[in-house]
Order: C-alpha cells, then structure tokens, then sequence
C-alpha cells in the first residue's frame, strides 16, 4: 500500500504542475491552450541543451527548463493571444491556433533534434534512498515532490502578495472588474503565460528524469494535463491541485492491483462518475454570491 | 477653467440598438451632477460609455480637455475615471482586502495602498470587520459598500457612480448615498446616476433627466420617485 502512497504523490506532483498551467490560463485569459504539450517538449528540450552545453548542476538544470518554459509562454501571448485577443469567435480561434503552434512546434523538433530520444543525466542521484514500509522511495520522487512543492510555493505567494498576482487573481474572477481597477488583460497575458510555461517547464524537467524526450514527448503530458484540469474544475487552481491527486490516486490503485492495461479504463470510469455528479469539476468556478 | 468632463453629441448602443441619442453634458472641478431617470432609459449606459464598456460610441468625449474615445477601460482607471457599476463588477472569490486593494492597482495608489484602506474602513466600518472574508459571501449591502470603498482606493478625478441604491434597503442605501455624497471630491467631480430621487435631492450641484436615451435638465417635476 505504501507503494501506492508513493506513487501516488509522485504523480500528483506532475499532473498539477501541467493542469496548474492549463487552468490559469482558462481562467485569467479565457482559452485552452493546446499549445501546452509543445511548450512541454521545448522546456524539455531547452533543459536537456542546458544539461549538456552548460551544466548539469540541478538548480541549474531545472532553472534552463523553467526559464525555457517562460520563454515559450511569452512565445504563445505573441503569437496566439495578443493577435486573437476581442476577436469574434475568439474561444475556438485560439484552440485552432494553440494546436496548429503544437503541429508547427513538433516539426521544428524534430527538424532541429530529429525523432532520437535524448535523455537527462540523472539530477537527483544524490538525494538518499530510503524505504517507506514495504515500498522502496527513489532519489527521483523525492526530487520531484521537493522541487514542485518549492517552485508552487514560491509561486503561489508571489501571485498571493504582490501587485501583479493582484492583477492575475482579480483576472481570474471578473475580466470587467479588473479592466475597471486598471488591470491590463495584456500585459497580465505575459505574467499568466509565464508562470503557467515556468509549470510545464518543470514538470518536463522532472517527468524526464523518468521518460526520453522526443518531438512527440509532450502529447500525454498535455491530455494528463488536460483532464485533470477539466476534472478539477477549469479555472480553479485548488481543484486542479485535487484533481491530480484523484487522477494519480486512481493510476496508482490500478497499476498495483489490475495492471498497466487497465489505467485508461479506470481513469475514464473516474471522469464520467466525476463530471456526472459535478458538472463543473471538483471545485468548479461558480462565481457566486450570496443572494 | 477645464472642465473635468465634456460630452458632445454622444451616441452608444450595443449591436444594431442606439441607446443614446446625442448626449451633451458637461461636469466641472468640484461639481456633483446627478442624472436621474427610470430604469432602461440610457443612464447605465452613458456611464458605461465614458468608460469604453459599450459596443460602439460616436461624438466627443474630453477627460480634462483631452478625448479619451480611444482610451481602453483599463487606461481610463488609470487616469483617474473611476466607474462604480451596477452588479459592483467585484471579484467573488477574493477577500475584501484584495478587492479593495485592487482599486489601488493604478501604479502610484499601490504604495498607500494601507491608508487608502484605513480611510475606506474609517468610512465604512462594517468592512474593517470583513477584511478576511471572501466577497462572494458579503451580504447585498456589504458588496455595495466594497465595491464604493473599492473606488475609493486610488486617487480618482472623476467618480462615476450607477445606481448605488439598487436593491438595497432604505436604510442602507440612504447611508450609502449620504456618504458619497459628503466625499471631499479633492478637486474631482462625481456624476452620479439615480432612480430615487430623495436620496440625492438637495446633495448635488446639478441634475439632469435621461428619458429615452436623451438627456435633459431636470426640473424637479418627475422622472425620478
């Protein structure tokens, strides 16, 4: 059981750091960004290069990912938002343009890299193992659980105490307050981009210690990231945080007693019973007030 | 002497409906203007228009001499046009020491940010003992009182106030109306829209009536209640 345990908090700290990144931007600036999966993959890649150009000092290691991350959520403000923004149909048009970024982005990949997998030195070999019951705890998930519980928290009080998490936070709530109180959508466009780029940046900076990168190597982290986002609640942060710990939860109880073959079953089981008893995800954003 | 606010032969609608037909008004340094008028007659949106939340707006509209008919909802805030909406256009799921620290966003109002705050609570207590409670659970009055306190924040000219009455008690809203419309304006003006008439009568400098998206001066004979 502790293997679940285990498992279970590794996997939860993955899945929240793309579904953070995904619901933010649902819920400050109102699109899906389907262009998460290539930003995962460039953060992989912008990682790997630092590892094997500059250093492979971890901080250094997953601040190239992170750093990269930021630098392809700018990429996707230029490119998606900033022309899109207040046009008609603007909810598909940045779907469709999200997902043709995520096609133009593989192909570069894979012009600039080719279908080879490359592999990170390992960062946390030198963290200890140590055995948690009958479940035996590798250096790799305790790295992953400090790391993301350090870049979260950092984070989340950065947008908790300063003027510009103000400004992404009133966002989030109300476009129409926040245009009131003086809150540029465009320029908090960057800060939302960013910090949602710097959690995929990390996660593909911890997810591959586990998995190769290839072009490819951004698609399931990106319906991960998706469904728990949507399962948690688009738009709320709590619920995707709740979410990834049901999705993980739920993979790691069919690993240990059905098998690998079983995962997208029970996953699919655990969507349809969520979303048909709340609609609206785990911790939907209801924007209610008392009546 | 400039006028803090000049309208000329403004028009706005959403879509194909013209809302407003060829409003003219004019607000100088210190004055409170009232507008008075029933519900759906245009009075939301001429406020609603100074501030770029409309579809489409025609005419002339001068902040401090200046035309701000190209300025963005967010610029205008900047610049000191304060609009204190109907439905408050709060946040929520913030507390309401985030939403009234919101209003001092505007670069210069964040840094006195507290006195600002300790100013709205001295205004309206009730908030000073609401500070940490999410907004989406205040009461109907306490909203109303966060959203003016909200406004208060920065270091507005021109207060834009819709309908601070709306379904409020009595008690309330007279307390609500009372105290803006004691505000030291500090040089500002404040254009005020109300249906109830006895509850600004006799505090503004000035009163106008909005009957069918076209703006008169009031005479005192009807149009309010």
């Amino acid at each position: 059981m502790t293997g679940v345990i285990v498992t279970t908090i590794n996997l939860t700290a993955i899945y929240a750091l793309v579904a953070l990144g995904i619901s933010l931007t649902w819920a400050g600036l109102g699109f899906l960004n389907m262009s998460a999966g290539v930003m995962y993959a460039g953060a992989a890649y912008g990682a790997w290069l630092v590892s094997t150009e500059i250093s492979t000092n971890v901080v250094v290691v997953l601040l190239g990912g992170i750093l990269t991350g930021i630098v392809f959520g700018a990429l996707v403000c230029l490119t998606v938002f900033l022309p899109l923004d207040g046009k008609p149909n603007w909810e598909i048009r940045t779907i469709t343009a999200t997902l043709a970024l995520s096609f133009v982005g593989v192909n570069i990949y894979q012009w600039k890299f080719g279908p080879q997998f490359k592999q990170f030195e390992p960062l946390f070999s030198w963290l200890p193992q140590f055995r948690l019951g009958d479940a035996l705890v590798k250096s790799t998930v305790t790295g992953t659980v400090i790391a993301t519980a350090v870049v979260v928290t950092i984070v989340l009080i950065y947008i908790g105490s300063s003027r510009i998490g103000l400004g992404v936070r009133a966002l989030t709530q109300s476009a129409e307050g926040a245009a009131l109180v003086g809150i540029n959508r465009r320029t908090a466009a960057f800060a939302i981009l960013g910090v949602s780029g710097a959690f995929v940046g990390l996660a593909a900076v911890l997810l591959g210690q586990t998995f190769f990168v290839e072009p490819n190597s951004g698609y399931v982290p990106l319906i991960k990231g998706l469904i728990v986002a949507l399962l948690g609640g688009l738009g709320s942060l709590r619920g995707a945080v709740i979410a990834a710990f049901m999705v993980a939860l739920c993979e790691a109880l069919t690993l240990q007693y059905f098998g690998g073959a079983w995962v997208l079953i029970t996953l699919f089981l655990l969507i349809s019973i969520v979303l048909i008893i709340r609609p609206r995800g785990v911790a939907g954003v209801l924007e209610t007030t008392r009546a | 002497m400039t006028p803090v606010l000049e309208i000329k032969g403004l028009e706005a609608g959403y879509g194909p409906l013209r809302v407003l037909h060829g409003i003219d008004l004019t607000v100088a340094e210190g004055e409170r203007v009232g507008i008075l008028g029933l519900n759906g007659h245009g009075k939301t949106t001429m406020l609603r228009a100074i501030v770029d939340l409309v579809d489409w707006r025609q005419g002339e509209i001068l902040y401090d001499g200046e035309s701000i008919m190209k300025a963005p909802t967010f610029a205008l805030a900047r610049r000191g046009v304060v609009l204190m909406p109907q439905g408050d256009a709060l946040f929520p799921g913030l507390s309401v020491k985030d939403n009234l620290d919101s209003g001092a966003y505007p670069g210069g109002s964040w840094r006195k940010r507290k006195e600002r705050r300790d100013y709205v609570c001295e205004i309206f207590p009730r908030l000073s003992e609401r500070l940490n409670q999410v907004v989406g659970t205040l009461s109907g009055g306490e909203r109303r009182m966060c959203s003016i306190g909200r406004g208060l924040m920065s270091e507005a000219r021109l207060y834009l106030v819709d309908e601070p009455s709306l379904g409020l008690g009595p008690g309330i809203a007279k307390g609500i109306c009372d105290t803006l419309m004691t505000l030291d304006l500090q040089g500002g003006a404040l254009l005020i829209a109300e249906q109830n008439r006895p509850l600004i009568d006799g505090k503004i400098d000035r009163a106008f009536r909005m009957h069918g998206g076209e703006l008169t001066p009031d005479t005192g004979e009807d149009g309010g209640h």
